[in-house]
């Protein structure tokens, strides 16, 4: 075993990095759904109060675990899991760390492609002359193969651009740490920036599109979203909601973190790389995300059906309503450019972050050279894939998402927090925190992140296991002919796991359970 | 938008931007 064979090149890399990892789709569209669904401004409140403790706590935590973990020369979560506990369990429980990300990038990097596809699709006028939610819901429906129209003839055109996605990804990924994913995030994360900005400042000019409804501006937009119903702060499922996004958004619990934050130098800061990290998330989520879709939606649709789509859920924002508001803009096609094209960047950066835990899971288990490692993960992962591009109709990855992208995140979370702030005794993880900090993290967060966090963690867990996860066990509404398809998704997640089980069981380099040089 | 929504939008972005500006301010200087 080597230690610490590769290492981010520079802290600025490292940050942009660790906030591409963040920074994802759901910065702009599921963030702007949430709020106006969840009392408007209102909403804010319980998003800042998760933010304080549960996001910073389980950032400063997730990066603590990373780099103490790389320090003894492991960078996914199950070998960090097996060096700080005697229990044989461990490692196996670290497996969360390299599933959960490997089982979401399995449906994520199809939903990125589309993205590529839309963005060239707004470049060349493809979707241009179509008016109604409906008929763009077709054109979206078409695009994905579920459907047939005069638009595509198939799912080949899709295809192509899931290639190009996937062949893009490996392409990074096997450049390294340094020259790969921190060469990606400094170009992407300005851009980012830049595009987030082109579009705000396009929308802050809108004013009032349509004259002669003179209610449906701009600032009426910002109002929907911004506008307390503080009258719902008094429901509990707003304050879930507020953590759930919180949760979604810092990318916690995806086994991710600790596995970037494995390559930082021992005496490097971790406590103000991770608040920076937060920051540039936030930013880009409530200042851009909040910004751009919901508002100029409701400047062009107006209240009642700004509301239907803030009810149809991100996809319906992003893919059905914007591409017709492009369509009414001077340079529209630029605009939809650069809105797709974003959220491609954004994706992009996210989905590269979720691969390495496997990928360093190889190179640590089996002591494969990165090459190998990006080759074994990108073959299964283009296998996986094949499921959810063909039988996307029968709710495939609705079923992946709700397990991995939900519910196992939460419970990933509470494992790290059981093993390295109540069982972990020997070195313990809030001294790692303080190791070359920039600044001192208040004392409090310690009882914060040891006895709030947890709490917090165990009812979101509840309250979703409670309100969809009693009606998803038991494929409560699901098509009899989706039925199949379900349990194949199941399938497909229990035979990852159990994969990735074997190898550790079955390591010869392992001498009673633990790793060998 | 209302008072009480540009009062939300304006103390979430002064601390959203805020930590934004200062922590990479810090790392930048460093």
């Amino acid at each position: 075993m080597t230690l610490q064979q590769e290492q981010w090149a520079t802290r600025i890399g490292l940050v942009l990095a660790m906030a591409g990892n963040a920074v994802g789709l759901g910065n702009f569209l599921r963030f702007p759904v949430q709020a106006a669904q969840n009392g408007g401004g209102a909403f804010m409140i319980p998003y800042i109060i998760a933010l304080l403790i549960m996001g910073f706590p389980l950032m400063w935590l997730e990066w603590a675990i990373g780099r103490h973990g790389g320090v003894q020369g492991q960078n996914s979560t199950v070998g960090m899991f097996d060096k700080i506990s005697k229990l044989k369990i461990a490692k196996y429980l670290g497996i969360l760390g390299v599933f959960i990300p490997f089982t979401i990038i399995v449906y994520y990097l199809y939903i990125e492609s589309w993205c590529l596809g839309y963005s060239f699709f707004s470049l060349i006028g493809k979707y241009f002359g179509i008016f109604s939610r409906e008929e763009m819901s077709q054109f979206l429906k078409s695009f994905q193969g579920i459907q047939t129209s005069s638009h595509f003839s198939g799912l080949w055109v899709a295809y192509l651009f899931f290639l190009l996605t996937f062949a893009l990804n490996m392409w990074v990924l096997s450049k390294g740490i340094s020259k790969g994913i921190e060469w990606l995030a400094k170009i992407c994360m300005p851009l980012i920036a830049v595009f987030g900005l082109i579009l705000m400042i396009r929308v802050l000019t809108l004013g009032t599109p349509n004259p002669s409804e003179p209610n449906q501006n701009i600032w009426n937009g910002f109002g929907f979203l911004w506008n307390p119903d503080f009258t719902k702060l008094g429901d509990a499922k707003i304050w879930l909601a507020a953590a759930g996004q919180v949760f979604f958004t810092l990318s916690l619990g995806m086994g991710a973190i600790p596995t970037f934050a494995s390559y930082i130098k021992r005496k490097e800061d971790i406590a103000l790389n991770a608040v920076a990290t937060a920051a540039a998330n936030e930013t880009a989520e409530v200042v851009f995300g909040g910004s751009i879709a919901i508002p100029v939606a409701f400047a062009f649709f107006g209240l009642s059906e700004t509301i239907a789509i803030a009810q149809g859920g991100a996809f319906d924002l992003g893919f059905q309503s914007l591409p017709i508001i492009f369509q009414k803009l001077p340079l529209g096609e630029i605009f939809g450019l650069i809105w797709f094209f974003l959220l491609f960047i954004a994706g992009l950066t996210s989905s590269v972050a979720l691969l390495q835990p496997p990928i360093a899971f190889f190179e640590n288990e089996l002591n494969l050279p990165r090459k190998k490692a990006v080759t074994l993960v990108g073959a299964t992962l283009f296998l996986c894939a094949q499921p959810v591009i063909f039988c996307l109709e029968h709710g495939f990855l609705d079923e992946l998402d709700y397990w991995v992208g939900t519910l196992l995140l939460v419970v990933f979370a509470l494992i790290e927090i059981i093993l390295y702030l109540w069982l972990y005794k020997k070195e313990n993880i809030w001294e790692e925190l303080k190791i070359g900090a920039d600044f001192k993290v208040p004392k409090i967060f310690y009882f914060i992140m040891k006895y709030v966090t947890p709490v917090y963690l165990f009812a979101l867990l509840g309250y979703w296991f409670y309100k969809d996860g009693i009606g998803v066990l038991t494929m409560d509404g699901v098509n009899a002919e989706d039925v199949p398809f379900r349990w194949m998704a199941r399938t497909l997640m229990l035979a990852l796991f159990v994969g990735i089980a074997f190898v550790i069981w079955t390591n010869p380099r392992r001498k009673k359970g633990k790793l060998t040089e | 938008m209302n008072l009480g929504g540009w009062i939300l939008l304006i103390l979430t972005w002064s601390v959203v931007l805020t930590l934004f500006f200062y922590s990479f301010y810090k790392i930048l200087k460093k």
